[in-house]
Parts: structure tokens; C-alpha cells; sequence
């Protein structure tokens, strides 16, 4: 047999075995090294520090886990969320990854390493970077081979969609429940291959980790049924898919309802009902396989399979009476949402205002995958060719996840795991076929001329683009077949091998570069400090937690916070004040009192401050930084939730301009300059500019000269950017008059005289 | 260092006055007298003030000094303001810093006089509705010898702080209008035929004529007008309006009544000084508890559905004696609140026990921050406020009921399962190998 280029001959397998295990080994640890490594950016560009909102609370439970033990947790009442409701937090949190954390702080202090826990979260999704890279590389080795699995690995190590959720500082469910994604995937591709009991109860414990992690684990619950289903609707029931999805199913549902936040929700709401279904189907269809073997009368067959679709539309059909009948919750606003990207904002404002819950957009596709983005339909098409039972598993997973991923930005995370895998299966049939140094046999002249056409079709496809090839590749027939046929077709001599590999090798450096470039830049920020460039170098921008330690320092303890809710877990977390609303959205009337408060008028504002005992109302102020992430940009939602809850009273037409503009300057409907959410980001804005324009950065306009007043409130402290402004709300006039008179009284403005009150009525 | 040491001085001072003083507040009295008056016209009045213990200082209204508020810190417990002529006054006197030292807790009495000033305008702000500058109160009845201004007022016979049976006061100044401020205490009503008027000649009568065909609508006249008012804050300093400064004169005090009768203007200006430098209806709150009925320590939270118990210590202040517990309230109430009140109950006084109030409740079913309120506002009477804020959590994870009688048909169904899994498992580990072949096939099922 020809070869390109020769291979030594006198290496036994053993030898071969060993030497490429430990190049795994090796690979495996730069991989792992890499995945940590570009993931601390953010701790040497910036500091040690837990990132953005949701990653607060998660750091703020994790300090109640590690100082009061795992019971306290459980019961642990937060007086200080959402006041004056309170928070039973221990049973409203998915508690996975305080307890990961809490496990690991505990036993690196058994071994006496004093290590801080906030440490422990800082760097914990780094960490377990690493864990989804070795998932990932187990679950493709499933698809593939090892080869595949380490390029695999190495795509989800540095791949910018997985890093956004996970660089280090990032303390989010996220950051766990990927690796456990990947890994329950992984046991319930090993389960229903080998029709292991232990590997389906191994996907079962993790499955429940997952439950106990991330809200996403309804993912997971529907991923598997669908897959099982599709495979009993392919024909290809098994008795090792029965034993791998019973055992996954019965211990895992069952693992799941010990999480207290999901409780009963696996037998009661919609999102569940699918598995419950095919788990359903799945024993009819055993029990019509068992009488088959036993009966060899073909009607019968007939009989019993059209007993089975009976029975499975009879089953529907008691999952959509219970439906009715109320014991299984419907599908929720949030499922809705999934299917038309309009839904949430015509009924549900406050789950479209959250901006990772908007449609994606087609850049970010590039931005987060890069190449792979491409790679990843020739590595789905890859998988149809063979399209063993797990690569059933892959394309479903392709479909619904891309699916997904373009209906919600924060969906990207679902799918980057996929597109690794399929991409890593389509570079790595690339380079199987191109580094293979088989040459395809010339024989007679007929086959010269074949195999030269086939040559002359490759080399151009190999110049235009990987895609190219792939799919040229794809078309040309099996490739498992062609190491049992004498070899056909394939690639001569060095020169076309070395561009096209040169050519991917080049893609794979781009990839490493647009990587380590997305994650230094976009990706590592913590938005708690902000960074400019500008003459100077780079600037650190600290507002945030300049107010948040004035907050701490400088108010009483129990002095309620009003913020609109993204700042809710900050301040609870750096400020340690209660706070009305915070990033759990649970309450929407609580929200949407907040947001009432923040778009009416002082007068009508003032009494709903009063009824909250708020002390203090925390407004974020971009006009004069430029930061465009303020509270009036994102005002309109404020409106929209209040609208959603008082529509008497808050419309969001009049916060426009009669041309339909949303303004700030003086063109500004009177209703948004009377709104207190405009007063207190303009109040005295226009004394910094002394007697020139005063330009709100952000939006480009000026603000008109007297700034607004305040009757009811008081500025208290306004950061060193007007970041955050923080004002303090007046107590009742001791002398029982309206706080607007009273203001005026310490002005030395003069009342106007007034009549005797008349008592009775006049005898005319 | 300074600074610190003037507050040591001060605190020293005040608690040394505390000691001895009558009122509750403390005795060091401020007293503006206008240039035109000296001491000598109210010897009556201010040396009973000093026999009571009261430490009085006397300063003009231009007078630069003592201040009324020195670095932020009030200078006295109590301000008389007799000036009700003065147009002018020192940098330090004005509407603002008397509001200011009144929200500090200093106590004043305010004197008026038909002229217009800035005192004058800041009745305003105490919904004290005032006649236009230059119409005094007449009055032609009863029949007497004085002039229609000089009015003989009778005391009410039962009030809240005023001697019971107080012969009739002589009184000239103007009246004032109640506006609807629940912290307005009415002390003295104007009489009945009284009327405000830019003269007092018979001649314009048909002005106040006009009025009465109208119903009387916009007259300042009747008896619902106040020449003696009182008024409260929230944190219960006290100020009180009097209509005319001859009120508290030796010559109205010594004036004789038409009837003959010595007048009650000391005895009135007496009760009048004691209610408003806090001598009587003085309360206050020295403690609120809140513990589960069994126990006595509070706790740090509550669980929803137990018996708790809400304590109040409460006193009152003698200004013989000072301080002592006090159960003569009888309307307390407490409210548990979260938003709005959930339970709202009578805070009894306990027999046994003075000065201690107790209610006991069962919580709402119903997690959340909650407070105990107790906010006791009666006229006259120093305002109670307390808030207590304790948080109410659902039952802890082990604070369920273990076993319920109604989940019978499930434990029999866990157990039942549970023994047929066993009984199967047994079968078909100790049976016979007949079956081998459709183990497989009968596993699945």
C-alpha cells in the first residue's frame, strides 16, 4: 500500500498505546492549563473581586453556608431581601453551588489551608473549566474517538461562549452547570450504549446535581426524553435504551424533588410532563416488545401497536385533563417566551427588560464561536453519515439548542458545548483524512484518470475553505468503509495534505487569538469597576463600590435601600442594607411598586416610600460619564412593569414627547420631568456645567437650565463620577404640613394668607 | 478638644438640671422681651416661673446674645417670646431657627399682637389661620367698664391640664382659626360673641352686619376661634400661641372681673407654662420587649403561628416626684404590621405591675419583616411612639410535623412497593432455574 510520507515500523502497539496515552495526558493538562489560565483576565486586569449582580447573592449565601453550616443555610430567612416581605432563601435557591463551594472552603481548611472564600468563588468557575473540558472530551470520545474528544476539549476550554459565563470571578450557576451538562449527557450516552443500570443511576446523581445547580436542568429533562423518543420513533428500541432511561428517569425524578425550590414540580408542571410521558411510553413499548417475542401472529402485532398509539393519545390526553383540571401547572410565561420572542414583552415586561433574555444577534454568533460557528453543521452531517444511536443524541441536541440560542442571548451557553463537540468531530475527520499517509492504490490507467479527477476536485475545494472540503468529503461516500475496501479514493503525495492542514492549522491560531482576544477585552469585565481608555492609559472606574462602602459606613443598619432591582444583590452583598427589590425577580407587583415609585411624581411617590419605610432611594446616573447602562435608559421598562400593574395610573405614552421621542432635555413630556426617577438623576446636574450647556453624555442632549427641584427627598452623596446617586427620603414634617410647603417655609418664601375654614354651610 | 469638652460641660449641666429641674426637659428659659416691656410688667408671671425652679434669662430681640441655637445645639430647654411688636430682630431669631430649635425639643411660648412681623406670619405654619394685621379681637359683652378689646374669657371648667374651676381671664389681642392639623391643642376658645374687627367703634358695625347676613362665613368671630392654642410636633415639643402678651401681665392679673372676683390670668399663665414646658401630660416609653408567652428573653426571630407577647414599660412625669412608672392608660394599642397592620390589639396595663403593659398574640400565618407599633397620640398628651422590627420565618426544615395521618395511603404505598421488591427480588434470586432463558425479556418489565 502507497504512502505519502513513511511512518517507522519497528514501534510495537503497546509502545504506540502508551506514547499516545501519555500525549493525551499531556495535551489534556496544557488544555486544562489554558482553560484556567485565559479565564483570570479579569482577576489580573482588574482584581479578586465576584462580578456583575446574580454572582453577589450566590458569594453573599455561600458566606452564610461556610460561617453557619449547611442547616442554617437551609432554614436561612433573609430579613433583608425584598423588604418588608423577606426572603425564605434556603428553599427559593438552587443551593449546587453554595454547597460545592462550601465543600471545597471545608476541606481545604481541613487540610489547613487558611484559603478566604471568597477566593473559593472567585476562582471556582475556572476551575471548573477545566472539569467541562474533561466532560467534554468524554462525551465526544463517545461520538468519535480521542482525538476528536481532545480537540473537543480544547474548543470548550477556550471558546469565548462558555468563557462569558465562566471567567473567573463570575460566581454563577452557570459556572458549575455546564460541566454537569456535559457529564450527565456523557453517563446517558455510556447508559443507553451499554444498557448500564450504574451509568444511568450515575446520570441520575448527576442529573440531580444539576437539579440542585441551575434552573437549566429542565434542559436535561427534556433533551433525554426527546432523544428516547426520537429513537423508539426511529425503530431503534432497545432493552439498553429501557434500562438506561428507567433507571435515569425513576432516580432522578425522585433525587430531584429532595432540591426544596423544585419540590413537586417534576410530576406537576408542564416542562416536565415530556419525560414522564416517554417514561410512560417506554414501558408500553416494552411490554409490547415482550409480547412479541412471545406471539408470532402478525395481526396481533398490528393489534397491539395500534393499542399503543391508543394508549399513547390516551395518556396525552390525561396530561391535558389534568392540565385543565389544574394538578399539573400549565406552561409558564417564561416557556411561552421561548417560542415567540414577542410574548414577553407584550406580558411579561419583566423578563423581556433583562437584556441576556433578548433574541441574539447575528454577530454574536461569530463573536462567541468564532470558526466553529461554521465547523458545526459538517460536524452535525458528519454525524447523520453514521448516525449511531448517540449521534441521534448530537442532532437533537444541534437542533433545539440552536434553536434556542437564537431565540435568547443567554442560550448561547447551551449551545457552545454542541458546536465544540460537532466541530471538534468535523476538524478532526479533517485531519484523520489528511494526515493518514495512505495513498489511494493506482492500479491500471482507467483509475489513474478517476483517482486524478478526484485529486483535481480535491485541490481546489482544499484552497477555498474547510467547509468546502468537508462537504466534498461528506459527499464522497462512508468513510468507515473505506479502510475495508481497498482504498478508492483519497489524497497524493504531501503538498495537498500540508495546505489543506497548514490551512486548518491556521484557522485553529485564529481561533486562539479571537479567543484570548474576546476574553481579555469584552469578556472579563466585572461591571462592579468600570475601565476607560483614554490619553492616559486605562482608567478604573469605581462608583459602584465607592457608594455601596458609603452606604455601609454611613447608615444606620436597618436603613432600607430603594434601587430599581438590577442593584438589588450589590447592595445587599457590598452595602449590606436591606433592599426592597433585588435580582430574584419573584414578586412582580413588588417590582412594579418600585418602579411606580421611581415614575411618578415626588407627591404620589412619596407616600409608597413612606408605607416601605425606605430611607434611602439609589438611582444610577450615566449622563455625565457617558456609562449607558444608567437607570433612565432603562427607565422605559420601569414604566412598562409599573404599567403592567397600575395602567390607571402609569401610561407609557406620556413619557414621550408628542413626536413620539424619548427626550431628557427640554423637550421632555412634563410627565417624565415630574417623574422622580428623572429628578433624581438630573437633580443639580446642570450646577456642574456652571453657566455652559449641560450635555448629558449618554443621550446626546442638553438638559434644561433649573434643574429639577426636590421637595421630598435629599441628596446624600453622589459618587466621584455621578454614578450613583444616592438620596436620602425626608421623615414627616414634625409640624404635620406636606414636606413641599414646609421646603418652601425653609426657603423663606411667604404662604398665602387663607379664609377661616368654613364649618357649616352658608344659610344663602 | 474644645468642642468635645463644651459638649461634656453641656451634658454635665443638662444632667445636673435634669435633677433639679421641674420640668422634664430641663429649666433653662429663654425670654425675649420687647424694648418697650421690662420685667417688672410680668413679675406675676416670671417669678413664679422661678419659684417653680425655672432659670430664666432675659435678653432683648436685637440682642446678639445668649443665642437660640449655638452650633446646632439648641442653648435652652424653653423660649418666651414676648415681643410681639418687635418688626426686627437679631440674625439668630428668625422663623426658621425658631422651627429649627422647636424640632430640637426646645418648648416655646409665643405672644401676638395685631401688628404684622415675621412671628406674626409664622402662625401660618402651625395651620394657625390669623386675621388680617390690625383687627384685635372686641367683644361687647358683658357689659363693663373696659374698653370692647379688653376682654373678660371664661376658662373651660374640665380641660386636660388646666385648674379645674380657673375664674375668668382678661384677655386682648387677636384670635386665630384653627386650620385642620390633628397637633393643634385648643386651650382657650374665643367667646361666643367676640369678633375680630379693625375698629372698635360702634360706627362700622355694618361690615360685621354684611358678614352676618352671609352666614358669618369668613369672619373671624365665634367661639370656634382659639386666643390660646397649643400645638405639638410629632416628636412632641411644644409651642403655644397666646393672641395678646397682657394675658400674662400683672395688670390683667390684679384687674378685678365685672363680677368683681379676682381675674385668673396668674393661675391660667401658670397652667399654661407648665403644659408647655413639659410639666404635665408628659409620657414616655422606657422600653419595649417582645418574647415568646413562655419565655422572657427575646428572641432574634419569631416563627409564624406562635404565641408571642409584646411588653411596653411606660411612665409619666410628676413634676413633684419626676418620673414614675404609670398604668393609668387605659386605650393603648399595638400593631403588628408588615405593610399594612395584621393584628391590632389592646395593649392592657398588667395588674400587678405598674407601668408595665402587656398583649399577647398569636402571629399571622404570614412570613415577613414585621414591626410592633405602638404610636399613642392624644391632645394634649405627649405622643408614644415605638417600632420594633422582628422578622417572622416559616417553620425550619425539622419544624413539620414528622408523620401525618392524612399521608397514610402514600407510606402504604412506599411500603408496600418497598416489600414487593423484596418478596420479588427474593423469588427470583432463590428460585429455580427454570426461568433463565426469559430472564431478560421478564427483567425489563
Amino acid at each position: 500500500m502507497p504512502k505519502a510520507y513513511p511512518l517507522p515500523t519497528d514501534l510495537s502497539p503497546a509502545t504506540v498505546a502508551n506514547t499516545a496515552s501519555l500525549v493525551r495526558i499531556v495535551a489534556f493538562a496544557f488544555i486544562s492549563g489554558a482553560a484556567i489560565a485565559s479565564r483570570l483576565f479579569a482577576v489580573i486586569n482588574f482584581e479578586s473581586i465576584i462580578h456583575e449582580f446574580d454572582p453577589w447573592f450566590n458569594y453573599r449565601a455561600t458566606r452564610v453556608l461556610a460561617s453557619k453550616g449547611f442547616y442554617e443555610f437551609w432554614n436561612w430567612f433573609d430579613p433583608t431581601a425584598w423588604y418588608p416581605l423577606g426572603r425564605v432563601v434556603g428553599g427559593t435557591i438552587y443551593p449546587g453551588l453554595m454547597a460545592t463551594s462550601g465543600v471545597i472552603y471545608n476541606l481545604l481548611h481541613s487540610l489547613h489551608l487558611p484559603v478566604d472564600i471568597r477566593n473559593v468563588c472567585v476562582l471556582l468557575a475556572p476551575g471548573f473549566s477545566a472539569l467541562t473540558a474533561w466532560a467534554t472530551y468524554m462525551f465526544t470520545k463517545e461520538m468519535k474517538d480521542e482525538s476528536a474528544g481532545l480537540l473537543a476539549a480544547a474548543f470548550i476550554g477556550i471558546v469565548p461562549g462558555y468563557i462569558s459565563r465562566s471567567v473567573a470571578g463570575s460566581y454563577d450557576n452557570e459556572a458549575i452547570a455546564i460541566f454537569l451538562l456535559m457529564f450527565t449527557f456523557f453517563l446517558w450516552i455510556k447508559a443507553m450504549k451499554q444498557g448500564s443500570a450504574l451509568y444511568g443511576t450515575l446520570a441520575a446523581v448527576f442529573y440531580f446535581y444539576m437539579v440542585a445547580a441551575w434552573g437549566g436542568y429542565a434542559f436535561i429533562t427534556n433533551m433525554i426524553p426527546l432523544h428516547a423518543l426520537a429513537l423508539t420513533l426511529m425503530g431503534r428500541f432497545t432493552n439498553r435504551l429501557y434500562v438506561g432511561y428507567s433507571s435515569w428517569y425513576a432516580i432522578g425524578t425522585l433525587a430531584s424533588m429532595q432540591v426544596p425550590f423544585v419540590g413537586f414540580q417534576p410530576v406537576r408542571t408542564s416542562e416536565h410532563m415530556g419525560a414522564l410521558g416517554v417514561f410512560g411510553l417506554l414501558q408500553i413499548v416494552a411490554f409490547v416488545e415482550l409480547v412479541r417475542s412471545h406471539v408470532s401472529s402478525k395481526q396481533f402485532q398490528q393489534l397491539l401497536f395500534s393499542g399503543v398509539i391508543a394508549a399513547g393519545i390516551l395518556g396525552t390526553l390525561a396530561i391535558v385533563g389534568l392540565t385543565y383540571n389544574g394538578s399539573i401547572a400549565p406552561w409558564t410565561g417564561r416557556f411561552y417566551s421561548l417560542w415567540d420572542t414577542g410574548y414577553a414583552k407584550k406580558y411579561i415586561p419583566i423578563i423581556a427588560s433583562v437584556s441576556e433574555h433578548q433574541p441574539t444577534a447575528w454577530p454574536s454568533f461569530f463573536m462567541d464561536l468564532h470558526f466553529l460557528i461554521f465547523l458545526f453543521p459538517a460536524g452535525v452531517v458528519l454525524c447523520f453519515k453514521q448516525l449511531r444511536d448517540e449521534h441521534v443524541f448530537v442532532i437533537i441536541y444541534a437542533l433545539v439548542a440552536s434553536y434556542f440560542a437564537g431565540v435568547m442571548v443567554r442560550l448561547m451557553l447551551t449551545l457552545t458545548p454542541i458546536v465544540c463537540v460537532s466541530a471538534a468531530v468535523a476538524l478532526s475527520s479533517v485531519f484523520d483524512t489528511y494526515i493518514d499517509p495512505t495513498e489511494p492504490e493506482v492500479s491500471d490507467g482507467d483509475k489513474v484518470d478517476a483517482s486524478k479527477k478526484d485529486k483535481s476536485a480535491a485541490t481546489p475545494a482544499s484552497g477555498a475553505s474547510v467547509v468546502g472540503l468537508l462537504t466534498e468529503m461528506v459527499t464522497s461516500g462512508p468513510s468507515t468503509t473505506k479502510k475495508a475496501k481497498p482504498t478508492q479514493r483519497g489524497i497524493f503525495g504531501l503538498d495537498t495534505r500540508a495546505a489543506v492542514i497548514v490551512n486548518a492549522l491556521g484557522m485553529l491560531l485564529f481561533f486562539v487569538m479571537h479567543c484570548t482576544w474576546v476574553t481579555s477585552v469584552a469578556y472579563s469585565s466585572p461591571s462592579v469597576v468600570l475601565a476607560s481608555h483614554n490619553q492616559d492609559g486605562l482608567q478604573l472606574i469605581d462608583d459602584f463600590r465607592e457608594a455601596y462602602y458609603w452606604l455601609r459606613q454611613n447608615t444606620p443598619k436597618d436603613a432600607v435601600v430603594m434601587s430599581w432591582w438590577d442593584y438589588g444583590y450589590q447592595i445587599a452583598g457590598m452595602a449590606d442594607r436591606p433592599t426592597l427589590v433585588d435580582n430574584n425577580t419573584w414578586n412582580n407587583t413588588h417590582i412594579a411598586t418600585v418602579g411606580k415609585a421611581m415614575s411618578s411624581s415626588e407627591e404620589v411617590a412619596y407616600p409608597i416610600l413612606r408605607k416601605h419605610d425606605v430611607d434611602y432611594v439609589l438611582v444610577i446616573f450615566g449622563g455625565m460619564i457617558g456609562y449607558s447602562g444608567d437607570d433612565i435608559n432603562k427607565f422605559l421598562w420601569m414604566v412598562r412593569i409599573a404599567q403592567g400593574v397600575w395602567p390607571d395610573e402609569i401610561q407609557e405614552p406620556r413619557y414621550f414627547t408628542p413626536q413620539g421621542d424619548y427626550r431628557v432635555d427640554d423637550q421632555a413630556s412634563p410627565t417624565m420631568k415630574n417623574s422622580l426617577m428623572y429628578k433624581l438623576s438630573y437633580y443639580r446636574f446642570p450646577e456642574l456645567f456652571g453657566g455652559g450647556h449641560a450635555q448629558d453624555r449618554v443621550r446626546g442632549q442638553m438638559i434644561a437650565k433649573p434643574g429639577p427641584s426636590l421637595d421630598y427627598l435629599d441628596e446624600a452623596f453622589t459618587s466621584e463620577n455621578w454614578i450613583v446617586r444616592i438620596y436620602q427620603v425626608k421623615k414627616d414634617d414634625p409640624l404635620g404640613r406636606d414636606l413641599k410647603s414646609a421646603n418652601a417655609f425653609d426657603q423663606g418664601k411667604k404662604r398665602k394668607r387663607t379664609r377661616p375654614p368654613v364649618r357649616r354651610r352658608s344659610l344663602a | 478638644m474644645l468642642p468635645s469638652l463644651g459638649a461634656v460641660c453641656l451634658s454635665l449641666f443638662s444632667l445636673f438640671s435634669a435633677i433639679r429641674a421641674r420640668s422634664s426637659t430641663g429649666d433653662s428659659v429663654l425670654v425675649l422681651l420687647q424694648p418697650n416691656l421690662s420685667r417688672d410688667n410680668f413679675t406675676i408671671f416670671f417669678d413664679n416661673l422661678e419659684k417653680q425652679g425655672y432659670d430664666l434669662t432675659f435678653r432683648a430681640p436685637k440682642a446678639e446674645t445668649p443665642r437660640i441655637i449655638e452650633d446646632d445645639v439648641p442653648g435652652f430647654n424653653h423660649i418666651i417670646l414676648f415681643a410681639p411688636d418687635s418688626k426686627n430682630f437679631a440674625q439668630d431669631v428668625t422663623p426658621q431657627s425658631l422651627v429649627t430649635a422647636l424640632n430640637a425639643g426646645t418648648n416655646l411660648i409665643v405672644a401676638l399682637s395685631p401688628k404684622q412681623t415675621p412671628i406674626f406670619t409664622l402662625a401660618s405654619e402651625f395651620s394657625l389661620i390669623l386675621p388680617p394685621p390690625g383687627t384685635p379681637l372686641i367683644s361687647h359683652f358683658p357689659a363693663r367698664d373696659t374698653p370692647p378689646g379688653v376682654i373678660p374669657v371664661s376658662v373651660p371648667p374640665v380641660h386636660p391640664f388646666l385648674t379645674p374651676n380657673t375664674p375668668p381671664i382678661w384677655f386682648s389681642g387677636i384670635p386665630f382659626a384653627h386650620g385642620n392639623n390633628p397637633l393643634l391643642v385648643p386651650i382657650l376658645h374665643a367667646p361666643a360673641e367676640s369678633f375680630a374687627s379693625d375698629t372698635d367703634s360702634d360706627a362700622s358695625a355694618d361690615v360685621v352686619f354684611d358678614y352676618a347676613e352671609r352666614g358669618g362665613e369668613g369672619l373671624w368671630a365665634g367661639s370656634s376661634l382659639g386666643i390660646v392654642t397649643g400645638f405639638q410636633t410629632r416628636d412632641s415639643a411644644r409651642i403655644t400661641w397666646v393672641g395678646g402678651l397682657e394675658l400674662f401681665s400683672d395688670e390683667y392679673a390684679n384687674k378685678p372681673l365685672p363680677s368683681g372676683d379676682k381675674s385668673g390670668n396668674a393661675q391660667f399663665a401658670r397652667d399654661v407654662a407648665a403644659w408647655t414646658f413639659h410639666e404635665k401630660l408628659v409620657l414616655r416609653i422606657d422600653s419595649t420587649t417582645h418574647h415568646l408567652v413562655n419565655e422572657t428573653e427575646p428572641r432574634e426571630h419569631y416563627t409564624i403561628n406562635e404565641n408571642i407577647a409584646f411588653e411596653a414599660h411606660i411612665s409619666r412625669y410628676d413634676p413633684e416626684s419626676g418620673w414614675a412608672p404609670y398604668s393609668g392608660l387605659h386605650d393603648l394599642q399595638v400593631d403588628f404590621t408588615m405593610l399594612d397592620p395584621h393584628i391590632r390589639t389592646a395593649l392592657l396595663p398588667v395588674s400587678d405591675e405598674p407601668g408595665l403593659y402587656r398583649a399577647s398574640f398569636r402571629l399571622p400565618d404570614r412570613h415577613g419583616v414585621f414591626k410592633f407599633v405602638l404610636d399613642y397620640r392624644r391632645r394634649g398628651w405627649t405622643s408614644l411612639q415605638s417600632s420594633t422590627t422582628v422578622p417572622v420565618v416559616p417553620p425550619r426544615h425539622d419544624g413539620y410535623p414528622r408523620f401525618l395521618s392524612a399521608a397514610w395511603p402514600y407510606y402504604t404505598g412506599a411500603i408496600s412497593t418497598s416489600v414487593g421488591f423484596l418478596l420479588f427480588a427474593t423469588l427470583w434470586l432463590a428460585g429455580d432455574d427454570k426461568g433463565v432463558k426469559k430472564g431478560k425479556s421478564a427483567k425489563t418489565e
